[in-house]
């Protein structure tokens, strides 16, 4: 009775002080040590103020589309001609495209290839951004209940976006490829060269470890190598636009402009099933076995 | 009842405001944080302890909606709360300097404990964050801090409309 008199009449304001940061530093513990916080809290807490998310992002699309509908014509006539001719460059493009699927069609069953992409694939729309300019992730409207897993790849049709940080019953956080906790094994397209790309802030990442004898230019496409489990193997996540070599050591750094234009983000595609480890992670996997 | 609720629906508006509207492209580069100037109000209009916890759920629903996984803004929220506390009393914060000063320094001072924050608990070194106090954060600073005095003096106006003692509720002592 004593203490309780002591701590929360004479002392209430310094207690709750000091209770707060107790509990803020505990917090912070917990996601340290195990990467989670308090689920059912952080669920619930999710649930009850993405509604007003989803609500004001609609509210933003309906003022974009009627800006896009009706205010914004005056160029219409010059942009008309303009995408004629882009149909016509993109349809001789597909025809190019379509011979080269049915060539590779051909080779993969030859070589008797399994797939690697999974095509179990929930449709999410984009409902809100990262809070705070320090760290980069957007929340979808797809959570535990549609079947969406932490760690889970998250792509566009121009690309990688990133992985489930945090999921509620209805909706998930996606930490964006650009955060600079994010790291993803890759490879070069043209050289199949090996590197590690690191989220590098404001719509750009970095390519680490990639070595120095391997050869890299401007505007090689980087793609995901499949290693790792969460992405699969072949997905577009950006393209090289410097490469360092200045500096000594055995690596070579390259930065990297995504495929996807995280400012644009609105529907996304979460990849439910995780693809079967690509045959050389399976290889290690036994040898590491024997 | 109505001095609790509506400090945490403004909390929940502000924030939405934050990830919506003030995340939209056009503005991403200088966007201010509306959330951290309406916790520097509460710092020095509501009392100790119902804004202290007030606060502590704000940075709390920052951390959920955040990239962040360590939970940092439970911790620097209450913390600038409290630090707000122990100076309204000393510093004049009646003038659009004043308080646009007063908002960029806790800006500041925020990125900073962030920064350490991150420093102590990731392993790995992270060359790539530290360029963003400069490029990101230095402007959206600049712009909570300007944008501050219009919210300060739009949020004190609301609050003595809301309750109707003056110098009561989340505008009062």
């Amino acid at each position: 009775m004593r203490i309780r008199d002591f701590l929360f009449r004479r002392y209430a304001i310094p207690t709750v002080v000091i209770l707060l940061l107790l509990s803020a530093l505990i917090l912070i513990s917990l996601r340290v040590k195990e990467r989670k916080g308090v689920a059912f809290m952080d669920g619930l807490l999710m649930e009850i103020s993405s509604p007003f998310q989803k609500g004001s992002t609609s509210v933003i699309n309906k003022i974009k589309g009627v800006w896009e509908g009706y205010l914004f014509l005056v160029h219409l006539h010059k942009e008309n001609e303009q995408l004629k001719k882009r149909m016509a460059d993109l349809q001789r493009e597909n025809d190019q495209m379509r011979e080269m699927v049915l060539s590779h069609e051909r080779l993969r069953k030859l070589l008797q290839f399994r797939e690697t992409l999974s095509s179990t694939v929930i449709a999410a729309e984009m409902v809100g951004r990262d809070p705070s300019s320090w760290f980069k992730s957007v929340t979808i409207n797809k959570g535990e209940k549609d079947g969406v897993r932490k760690g889970m790849a998250v792509i566009s049709s121009e690309g990688v976006i990133g992985q489930i940080l945090k999921t509620a019953p209805s909706h998930s956080v996606v930490l964006l490829i650009t955060d600079y906790n994010s790291a993803i094994d890759s490879i070069i397209q043209r050289t199949r060269a090996k590197a590690i790309v690191e989220g590098g802030g404001e719509n750009r990442c970095q390519l680490k470890y990639l070595l120095r004898a391997e050869d890299v230019v401007p505007g090689d496409k980087v793609i995901t190598s499949g290693l790792g489990g969460n992405f699969p193997k072949g997905l577009m996540i950006g393209e090289i636009r410097k490469v360092d070599k200045k500096g000594h050591g055995i690596f070579q750094y390259a930065e990297l402009v995504p495929s996807v234009d995280f400012t644009r983000l609105e529907e996304v595609l979460v990849i439910k099933e995780s693809p079967p480890p690509p045959a050389e992670e399976k290889v290690k996997k036994v040898k590491k076995a024997k | 009842m109505k001095r609790i609720l509506i400090p945490v629906f403004l909390g929940v508006l502000f924030l939405t405001l934050q990830t919506t509207w003030l995340a939209l492209p056009f503005i991403r580069w200088i966007r201010p944080d509306i959330v951290l100037v309406l916790t520097l109000y509460l710092g020095i209009s509501s009392p100790p302890i119902s804004g202290g916890v007030l606060v502590f759920f704000l940075g709390y629903l920052m951390d959920l909606f955040s990239g962040n996984g360590f939970g940092l803004y439970a911790f620097s929220r209450p913390f600038l709360f409290y630090c707000a506390q122990l100076l309204k009393d000393r510093i004049y914060l009646e003038s659009f300097p004043s308080r646009s000063l007063f908002v960029f320094l806790f800006a500041l001072a925020e990125g900073l404990t962030l920064l350490i924050l991150l420093k102590a608990l990731n392993p790995e070194h992270l060359p790539n964050l530290y360029p963003l106090f400069f490029t990101v954060f230095l402007p959206q600073s600049l712009s909570t801090a300007l944008l501050s005095s219009v919210l300060f003096s739009l949020l004190k106006k609301g609050s003595s409309l809301l309750y109707a003692e003056p110098g009561t509720g989340i505008g009062g002592k």
